[in-house]
């Protein structure tokens, strides 16, 4: 595995007023992400994981800090560079998929490509490759609507993988599927890491995926601490997040 | 998969194209909305359409009843003062080298009397050159008008033939007649011209007894002023200064054009009070625009936000409002344009049997599609669009995708 760093993110702090309260969501995040490896960012609800996604992905500009990826801050791009530095370096999939109703699947998956100037022959030349590679090849004229949760989501990951990008990142990707397709997808993640030399950032709630990360990232109320793969931080995370599943589920009884 | 690798480094935006396309795709994907929308264009520009199709036309009508035959370039130059300012030759000449004149006409006009066989009868003589005839179309029903070299020819029009109890247009030609014009007063030579005339043409025009001769006549009578100067302007344009340096010699200019002017101005107004009663409709039309766009973006604030989360930009979210409201309207006046134009000409296919029937032999039209009504309706219509989808596509483009895609 190469040991290029490909997100940098150093001293990241999100902070939003609330009325006139000051909520801090990210405090002073420091981490980086190497190229071509497996990024698990786990925690409990409302501990800042969306916020960290929405920096990293070009969308909210932090309080302070700076988010690098391959070296340039990116909040140092112009309105513009940042929408095509998304379209051409980011894949994103999301737990809920959002779809532009009126277009069919491969109009969908061709989006990314078409964001990047590519016409529309072209474009779908190009989604039509990936939605085969996802198994979804024959599910091309159909509105993406009308397919079941897996499907959708499976498309979701043509539709990232379609301009090749350096990173995907899926925000809990398999929280609205069942066990079956929910490996599915984590499957093919793990292909695209391989395959594409994609750089993988997923979000779960699920315990059973943390073993797969190279990487793991915990964060909760706002504070991420980095833990590399191996079996006893793991082991450790395990049992703290099963501690407070525990603590959840006595709340919830009461 | 190494072909995907494709190296997307080169930076460029979503082209246009797709983004017509994915308007395209989501106005075809709410046909019953679109289309109502649509109808509320159609019935908008149709209306107003329609009416000033109606009022153009109208003024068209009344315009070519009232100049006739004459054309707008051309000028009558008269005297002021007859007495200290002549219309002769010499002045004549010096209006003739004047730049920017196609062609002058001078022309003796006498009351005089007309005797055949047995019956007279009183009407206006005029003494004409055949540049006269160019600008005056005489509207010959029978035989000809006169040549260059005629003497002793005569036209006369139908009022005439009439007067002397003939009915038979064509039993005239060839005939003579004994033609008397007093010339006292005129400073001429002669105290009258009395003479006879070969009937040569007939023509259908003018209310009273007229008769033209060769102003030939009138020159050998030794009349030394003309009763009228005409001329052509080359061109239109060049009109206006023309009448200018006329009236710089002394002389008095009139023209059909001022004519014209007054018409336009009357119908500027009465067009003015058809395209309000047609903008209730386009009003309408606007709403109905307003309100399916403003549906569109609260529905797809979740699609435009996914969108800018996929790397477009926040502008082209703007244009593809902008590109579905050019649509609507671009398609919408189209149609309305044409329904409107289909509906006029069937009502001038309607008013001329009508007229037929009543013995109107001219054929005209009611309602009239002048290009530059077809192209600036729709551009107009366009404009409009421009202006509804204002809102709508600014706030398309301040859509923050994290907020729209938030989970509820």
């Amino acid at each position: 595995m190469a040991d290029k760093t490909m997100i940098e993110i150093s001293n990241v702090t999100q902070s939003f007023l609330a009325g006139d309260e000051t909520i801090q969501v990210i405090r002073r995040a420091d981490f980086s992400i190497k190229d071509n490896s497996f990024n698990i960012i786990y925690g409990p609800s409302g501990s800042g994981k969306s916020t960290l996604l929405n920096i990293i992905s070009g969308l909210q500009r932090p309080t302070s800090g700076t988010v690098k990826v391959e070296g340039r801050d990116i909040y140092t791009y112009r309105p513009d560079e940042l929408a095509n530095f998304r379209a051409n370096r980011i894949g994103i999939v999301y737990q809920t998929n959002y779809w532009v109703s009126s277009l069919n699947t491969l109009e969908n998956v061709a989006l990314p490509l078409n964001f990047l100037g590519y016409s529309r022959p072209t474009a779908e030349k190009l989604a039509k490759q990936t939605l085969e590679r996802v198994g979804m090849g024959a599910y091309a004229k159909k509105s993406p609507l009308l397919l079941s949760g897996g499907e959708q989501q499976r498309i979701a990951m043509a539709r990232a993988l379609a301009s090749t990008p350096l990173f995907i990142i899926a925000d809990e990707p398999t929280g609205n599927l069942d066990a079956a397709n929910g490996d599915k997808i984590i499957e093919l993640l793990q292909s695209c890491q391989k395959d594409f030399h994609c750089t993988i950032v997923l979000v779960t709630h699920n315990i059973e995926y943390l073993p797969l990360g190279d990487a793991i990232l915990h964060i909760e109320d706002g504070k991420v601490v980095q833990s590399s793969g191996d079996t006893v931080a793991t082991t450790d995370q395990l049992l703290a997040e099963l501690k407070t599943r525990l603590d959840q589920m006595k709340r919830v009884k009461k | 998969m190494s072909q995907l690798a494709v190296g997307h480094k080169k930076y460029r935006s979503i082209p246009n194209k797709v983004l017509l396309y994915i308007s395209w795709r989501n106005l075809t994907s709410k046909k019953l909305r679109s289309g109502l929308t649509l109808l509320g264009i159609v019935i908008g520009v149709g209306a107003i359409y329609f009416l000033l199709s109606f009022g153009i036309g109208l003024r068209d009508i009344v315009t070519k009843e009232v100049l006739g035959s004459q054309s707008v370039r051309a000028v009558d130059v008269s005297t002021p003062n007859s007495q200290i300012l002549k219309l002769n030759n010499d002045t004549t000449q010096k209006i003739n080298q004047l730049p920017h004149i196609q062609e002058l006409s001078t022309s003796f006009t006498y009351p005089g009397s007309l005797v055949y066989s047995n019956s007279e009868t009183e009407g206006i003589v005029y003494g004409i050159d055949t540049a006269y005839q160019d600008m005056t179309s005489l509207n010959l029903s029978q035989g000809r008008l006169l040549n260059k070299n005629d003497v002793n020819t005569i036209v006369i029009n139908v009022s005439t033939l009439k007067a002397i109890g003939v009915t038979n247009q064509k039993s005239i030609i060839g005939k003579t007649l004994q033609l008397r014009v007093p010339l006292a007063n005129s400073g001429a030579k002669q105290k009258s011209i009395q003479k006879n005339f070969t009937v040569v043409g007939v023509i259908d025009s003018g209310a009273g007894s007229e008769v033209f001769i060769p102003k030939f006549n009138f020159e050998a009578a030794g009349v030394p002023v003309y009763s009228s100067v005409k001329l052509l302007a080359d061109n239109t344009k060049n009109l206006p200064n023309l009448r200018k340096q006329i009236e710089s010699l002394g002389f008095q200019t009139t023209s059909p054009i001022d004519t014209v002017d007054q018409i336009n101005q009357i119908f500027k107004f009465f067009n003015l009070i058809l395209l309000g009663f047609g903008m209730i409709g386009m009003i309408v039309a606007v709403l109905g625009m307003f309100n399916t766009l403003t549906i569109s973006l609260l529905e797809r604030t979740k699609e435009i936000g996914l969108m800018i989360a996929l790397g477009s930009r926040p502008k082209d979210m703007r244009k593809l409002f902008i590109f579905e409201a050019v649509l609507l309207s671009i398609i919408g006046a189209i149609i309305g344009i044409f329904a409107a134009s289909a509906l006029g000409m069937v009502i001038n296919i309607l008013m001329n049997i009508f007229a037929r029937s009543r013995g109107v032999t001219d054929r005209f039209d009611l309602f009239v599609d002048p290009i530059w009504l077809i192209f600036g309706m729709i551009g107009f219509m366009v404009l409009v669009g421009l202006l509804v989808v204002y809102f709508p596509a600014r706030r398309a483009q301040r859509i923050n995708p994290i907020d729209a895609l938030r989970r509820e």
